[in-house]
């Protein structure tokens, strides 16, 4: 037992660094030779090393609680003192404030409408063919599908399933279902919305494999005449624009959208505009109803801008872009071709 | 306009802080912990979780990626979020299975290099950590404490000897053996004590 509690020690030591030179070839020279003390050393080592990895990691542990109870603890405010004399003021000063937040809330309101009143977002209600359709229904005595509230056009931005669309279609919605030819119907689930730009990015949570992505997202800036043209659902079938930029700045001068001189109707929000090399410039959102012919899209930049804000705070895989324009060299009707398969109608369902 | 590289911008970001953590700046970790608690907190608690589960499981994914930063060859092949949120998603994960949850799907983390060897890595230490733990608590004092001094705390046997007032040097040497002896048999188990 003493012989084996001497192995110990010298083990010890030379775990612990504090054999001289000659005892450290001396321990190596046995470790290579002989078996039963190569077993006894390989085992201490690793008890030990264990030991220590268990007193770091505890170690560690009792830093990290301190770290926590630091940054969790509450904000200490100051007391205040002769709170009494300013009570009468204060209650002013909030009575103020409330009835300013109320009117500013109020005119801003109003102002939104006599926006609206020049400006049409283009989602298309559905309201119509829900008639007809529920009448066709009666007839079938089958139980009545729900009819989408309203429609518009989404287009794929990444084959990971993430669809990009007009943030006024889906607000308030209770559930998105996306459609095209190829896929036929799937589910998607909003993950980020801009009102402010009037963009959402949606994700499809149907399983399904999607292809690649045919076009990329422009980087530059498009040219004051650039021949444009779009895809949308204004009605259920695909339909084809085109025309050119007329202005570089959007309505009322907004420098993040251009204007765009493609004939759309309602249903047209959210649809891809691509010039002819086949990139994505931008998505349609709107049109001024004083003017004719002026048709609103987002730019590019301001999209590749809200996707990568879009998962800055989730848990989902950031969102790869498509890195090559596989229809730069084809025709228009090539590029039509391909590119209506990454373009879907979007429903949209509302109580 | 719009050309800022988030992506730039983010890595410039990590690598300081992962330069900061190599030098044990506290304040670094500290930046970290706070900056990548939220995501902990969202995985376990939308997979069936608690806050306090939560904490757990990240104070462990922040030692793994501490521990990790200290040794020489490791480089930084992903974003730290990614690698975080993929020590997370696994050790909760184990934890879900030990308690025969199997029908939680948590999405997987971007993929980056060697993740599964890591992960295999992460989980085995894991399995160690808690083996060494209910050994020390089979163990029982004073064995416990006589094994943390002196391999742990790195005391010498003198300090040892006096702190428990063993009249020798050899009697405490011999208590220090025996301890291990048992510790070893707790440890590894029954298979292999020599």
């Amino acid at each position: 037992m003493n012989e084996q509690r001497e192995i110990m020690e010298l083990l010890d030591r030379y775990v612990k660094g504090t054999l001289s030179e000659g005892e450290i070839t001396e321990v190596e020279n046995r470790i290579r030779e002989d078996e039963s003390f190569r077993a006894l050393a390989d085992e201490h080592i690793l008890l030990t090393r264990n030991l220590q990895a268990y007193g770091r990691r505890n170690e560690m542990k009792t830093k990290l609680e301190a770290l926590h109870a630091d940054f969790q603890k509450p904000v200490v405010s100051l007391p205040v003192r002769g709170w009494k004399r300013y009570k009468t003021l204060s209650a002013v000063a909030a009575s103020v404030a409330v009835v300013s937040i109320a009117a500013t809330l109020w005119i801003t309101q109003n102002l939104r409408s006599q926006q609206n009143s020049d400006y049409q977002e283009l989602r298309r209600t559905v309201d119509k063919i829900q008639k007809s359709q529920s009448a066709l229904e009666k007839n079938l005595t089958r139980k009545p599908v729900v009819a989408p509230q309203f429609a518009a056009t989404g287009f794929l931005i990444s084959a990971q399933g993430y669809v990009i669309t007009s943030q006024h279609v889906i607000s308030k919605a209770d559930s998105v279902y996306i459609q095209n030819e190829k896929y036929g119907s799937l589910k998607a689930v909003v993950v980020h919305s801009d009102p402010l730009n009037d963009v959402s990015v949606l994700k499809i949570v149907t399983p399904v494999k999607l292809q690649s992505v045919p076009y990329t997202l422009s980087q530059t800036e498009a040219e004051l005449a650039e021949g444009v043209y779009t895809l949308g659902f204004p009605r259920e079938e695909v339909v084809f624009g085109e025309g050119s930029i007329s202005s570089l700045t959007g309505y009322r001068a907004n420098p993040n959208a251009y204007q765009v001189s493609v004939p759309v109707n309602p249903g047209n929000s959210g649809g891809p505009l691509l010039n002819n090399q086949g990139d994505l410039i931008g998505m349609i959102t709107g049109v001024q109803t004083q003017t004719a012919g002026a048709t609103f899209a987002i730019k590019s930049s301001v999209l590749k801008e809200i996707l990568a804000d879009s998962v800055l705070d989730s848990l989902q895989a950031p969102i790869r872009l498509p890195k090559t324009n596989t229809i730069r060299n084809a025709n228009r009707i090539q590029q039509v071709k391909k590119l209506r398969e990454c373009v879907f109608l979007v429903n949209v369902y509302k109580n | 306009m719009y050309q800022t590289d988030f992506a730039a911008v983010a890595n410039y970001f990590d690598e300081l802080i992962l330069a900061e953590i190599r030098k044990k700046n506290e304040a670094a970790l500290g930046e970290l912990y706070k900056t990548h608690y939220p995501m902990a907190v969202h995985l376990v608690c939308s997979n069936s979780g608690t806050e306090q589960e939560a904490k757990d499981i990240f104070q462990e994914a922040v030692i793994v990626f501490y521990e990790r930063a200290q040794q020489p060859d490791f480089v930084l092949t992903c974003k730290i979020k990614t690698y975080l949120y993929a020590v997370c998603r696994r050790l909760w994960l184990k934890r879900l299975t030990e308690r025969k949850r199997f029908d939680v799907s948590i999405p997987e983390a971007e993929a980056f290099d060697r993740m599964e060897e890591e992960m295999t890595e992460v989980v085995e230490s894991e399995m160690n950590f808690q083996r060494m733990r209910d050994s020390l608590q089979a163990l029982g004092e004073p064995c416990r404490t006589i094994i943390e001094d002196f391999y742990i705390r790195d005391f010498s046997m003198e300090i040892i000897r006096e702190k428990f007032g063993y009249t020798s040097a050899d009697n405490a040497k011999n208590q220090k053996y025996k301890c291990l002896q048992r510790l070893k048999k707790l440890f590894f188990g029954e298979r292999n004590v020599t």
